[in-house]
């Protein structure tokens, strides 16, 4: 019991350090954007595929601003891929589609797999160019948001480009203020560190980008994964291919603005990270291929994230156990001064991650918020544990992959 | 004291300790006082003619009266809406009131000209310059931002501090710094010594005019790129005179032998050398820095993570297929021509030939 609380807690000093690591990074170190100047070029051929499921009141708005964005006009093909609506997606698609016959191709599908990597593997019949740009239908790109996710793919050894999500309903209540703060940290400093140090940034599957030729390398869309995207990171490194992240490249986006549907969303992050993390994990580790150590180890420890949370609820419950039984590991006053010292630092880790982001955006008064960011750290802990034993139990429950959408709060136009 | 009373003062004081700490946060919750979406920019001021397009906006209102100074022979002062004060110039030989009136280290009013301009040397601008027709800076001068309707010609050793855009040509004399954004519709020309930052133009190029002025028209069209890549783990070097069909990458440094061929895009982790004369008909990107040898051709953009050096005739890009130079710090000899755009984030510099 005692050994096991020891590797637990050698596991959760790795990410505090780690949560370190990409803070200083992010505010005393070289900064990475290779590809952010690159704004004349011969622009290639692109198709943007916009994943709408059940998208009535968000879909017209994204179509709308595709329309009007800065790339040439002749060169890109919007694929809005209606994954089996029932409501008036269609409908307002095919009135795009009327209004822009040449630049709006739909790819309507009525049944089929469930979930957004189905539909996207469906809707590959209708891509013929090289670069491949996919956004989820909540999201309201600016007008050169397409050049700026074009430009990386000039460089022939990136396979997956990322841009960063920005929150736009952030002043809704106090959960979707926690996500504005969350998204900071994690895109911010999080997504850009891991560019700047040359490890792996994280393929979000939304504003972000991916070469025909490397997808077709790896085997295509994976439908059986909850999270196609971390999927998608995963194989392209696997395969050679670098994903880049692209921290000027933002897009607003909905955020779940009740408990419910974030407890949702989390879970199924949750669950596709962790059937990444079992799939490819040791093959990251120790696999014959292109990823570099850095990689490797950095690649693991993003797809351990999520298992982090069970393993913190055991540690306590370990601790608990053994300072009922009379336990005193390293000899009780070494213990004490470690968890004195851990206390001071180690427990802020995460929120000075998410301090130095706010810093970083320029935002003054939101870094106030940080405290409740506790509320959110339970919720997450407690709903991504419960992730982890519904996946664990599914054997025996007999569970079935299944796709949750996350709800959308806008207004129908 | 009564014990029920004691317990309740004692967590009401451990509420209020409690809550103390939450009370900037609670503050924030309820007065929503930075509760927007970041400030994402949604309509593209990356674009370099961004402030120029923006300040022909700001001046709309004043043509009409600059047009009347023309006519008349006259000139007018006025106070903008936002609150500058401005000077129309409405005769060629008005200038004399920029160098005589106005003569001081510093004009602080906006300057806008409805014909060809002439300014004398050694005056700070400190507000914007716009000409409807030729702007020839004098030497030593220092300008805020400039726009001209037709060439822009800076003097020796002059300064641009925030943006330049010439309908027609631009060109810099030597030892000129521009810094922020100098764009034109037709041409740039930095002679030796310029500093510069950012720079688009269909055609760019550094020295004096009648340097390889016949090679300048040659222009390639990208070539469909192959599908395959060459990854290789060490450094690379391809022989002189070798021809390559593929997309190369390579976690090493690059060499391409003189006179050498790529067809397809290049990327190196470390330091890339092309020797003189290598065609490379694609991208050539380096996560570290670059040296390109004399009569080269790229293509596609060229990127460097840490630094450029480009030497003399070579050529990035075409009139017809414009393309991106970029890295932290540029260095590019005399002779050179990139077609596009070309942007030093730190500083480029350009150097002697040789």
């Amino acid at each position: 019991m005692l050994y096991s609380l020891y590797a637990i807690v050698i596991l959760i000093l790795v990410y505090t350090a780690r949560h370190y690591l990409f803070t200083l990074n992010r505010l005393f170190g070289f900064q990475r954007h290779p590809y952010i100047d690159i704004d004349t070029a011969v622009w290639p051929p692109v198709t943007v595929l916009v994943a709408a499921h059940n998208e009535e009141k968000v879909v017209a708005h994204i179509l709308a601003a595709l329309m009007s964005v800065n790339y040439p006009k002749d060169k890109m093909v919007v694929v809005p891929v209606n994954d089996r609506s029932t409501d008036r997606t269609r409908e307002i698609i095919d009135r795009f589609c009327e209004d822009h016959p040449s630049r709006i191709h739909p790819f309507h599908r009525n049944g089929g797999k469930g979930g957004k990597a189905a539909a996207l593997k469906g809707a590959m019949d209708l891509v013929e160019t090289e670069v491949i740009l996919i956004f989820d239908a909540d999201y309201i790109p600016g007008s050169g948001l397409i050049k700026q996710l074009v430009a990386p793919f000039f460089d022939p050894e990136v396979g997956g480009v990322m841009g960063r999500v920005v929150p736009l309903n952030v002043g809704t209540n106090l959960l979707t203020r926690l996500l504005d703060l969350e998204r900071s940290g994690g895109y911010q400093v999080d997504q850009q560190a891991r560019m700047n140090l040359r490890l792996v940034p994280q393929h979000g599957g939304t504003v972000a980008g991916v070469r025909l030729s490397a997808l077709r390398e790896i085997g295509g869309w994976n439908d059986n994964s909850l999270t196609e995207d971390t999927d998608l990171t995963y194989r392209l490194l696997l395969a050679g291919w670098k994903t880049v992240y692209q921290n000027r490249s933002e897009c607003y986006e909905e955020v779940p603005e009740t408990w419910q549907v974030r407890i949702k969303q989390i879970m199924r992050w949750a669950k596709g990270h962790n059937q990444v993390l079992a799939d490819y994990g040791l093959e990251l580790l120790f696999g014959k291929h292109r990823a570099t150590l850095r990689e490797r180890i950095d690649g693991f420890l993003l797809l351990g994230v999520y298992a982090m949370a069970p393993l913190t609820l055991i540690a306590w419950l370990l601790a608990l156990g053994l300072f009922y039984e009379g336990v005193a590991p390293l000899h009780g006053v070494i213990a004490l001064l470690a968890f004195t010292a851990y206390a001071a630092t180690g427990n802020f880790a995460a929120f000075f991650e998410i301090a130095a982001a706010t810093r970083l955006d320029y935002t003054r008064q939101r870094i106030c918020l940080l405290p409740f960011l506790v509320l959110g750290f339970v919720v997450s802990i407690s709903s991504v544990s419960r992730a982890c034993v519904a996946q664990l139990m599914a054997p025996i429950t007999g569970e079935q992959f299944h796709w949750d959408k996350t709800a959308r709060f806008r207004t129908t136009p | 004291m009564n014990p029920v009373l004691a317990t309740l003062l004692l967590v009401l004081l451990a509420g209020i300790l409690f809550t103390l700490p939450l009370l900037p946060a609670l503050t924030e919750l309820r007065l929503k006082r930075d509760a927007q979406p970041l400030n994402v920019i949604q309509q593209h001021a990356g674009e370099i003619r961004h402030f120029s397009y923006g300040f022909r906006s700001y001046i709309a209102d004043l043509l009409e009266p600059l047009r009347e100074c023309v006519a008349s022979g006259t000139t007018a002062h006025g106070t903008m809406p936002g609150g500058d004060q401005y000077l129309l110039l409405g005769r060629a030989d008005d200038t004399r009131l920029v160098s005589t009136g106005e003569r001081t280290a510093t004009c602080q009013l906006v300057v806008a000209a409805g014909m060809d301009v002439v300014l004398p040397d050694g005056i700070t601008f400190a507000k914007e310059v716009y000409a409807a027709g030729e702007i020839t800076g004098g030497e030593e001068s220092v300008f805020r931002a400039l726009l001209g309707e037709k060439d822009i010609h800076l003097g020796r050793a002059s300064t641009v501090i925030r943006w330049a855009h010439a309908v027609g040509a631009f060109r810099a004399e030597r030892d000129c710094d521009l810094y922020g954004r100098i764009s034109s519709d037709r041409e740039i020309q930095l002679e030796s010594g310029c500093a510069f930052q950012r720079l688009n133009a269909p055609r760019i190029v550094f020295g004096r005019s009648d340097a390889e002025e016949t090679s300048l028209g040659a222009e390639t069209v990208p070539a469909p790129l192959p599908g395959g890549r060459r990854l290789v783990d060490e450094d690379l070097e391809i022989q002189a005179g070798e021809i390559v069909s593929a997309n190369i990458v390579t976690r090493g440094r690059l060499h391409i032998g003189a006179g050498a061929r790529v067809l397809g895009s290049v990327k190196s982790h470390g330091h890339i050398a092309l020797e003189a004369g290598v065609h490379v008909e694609g991208s050539l990107i380096s996560a570290s820095t670059m040296h390109i040898g004399t009569d080269c051709r790229i293509t596609g953009p060229v990127i460097a993570e840490h630094g450029i050096a480009i030497e003399t005739r070579t050529r990035c890009g075409s009139v017809q297929a414009p393309t991106t130079v970029s890295a932290p710090t540029i260095e590019i000899a005399d002779g050179v021509a990139v077609f596009g755009t070309i942007w030093a984030r730190t500083e480029g510099q350009v150097v002697p030939q040789g």
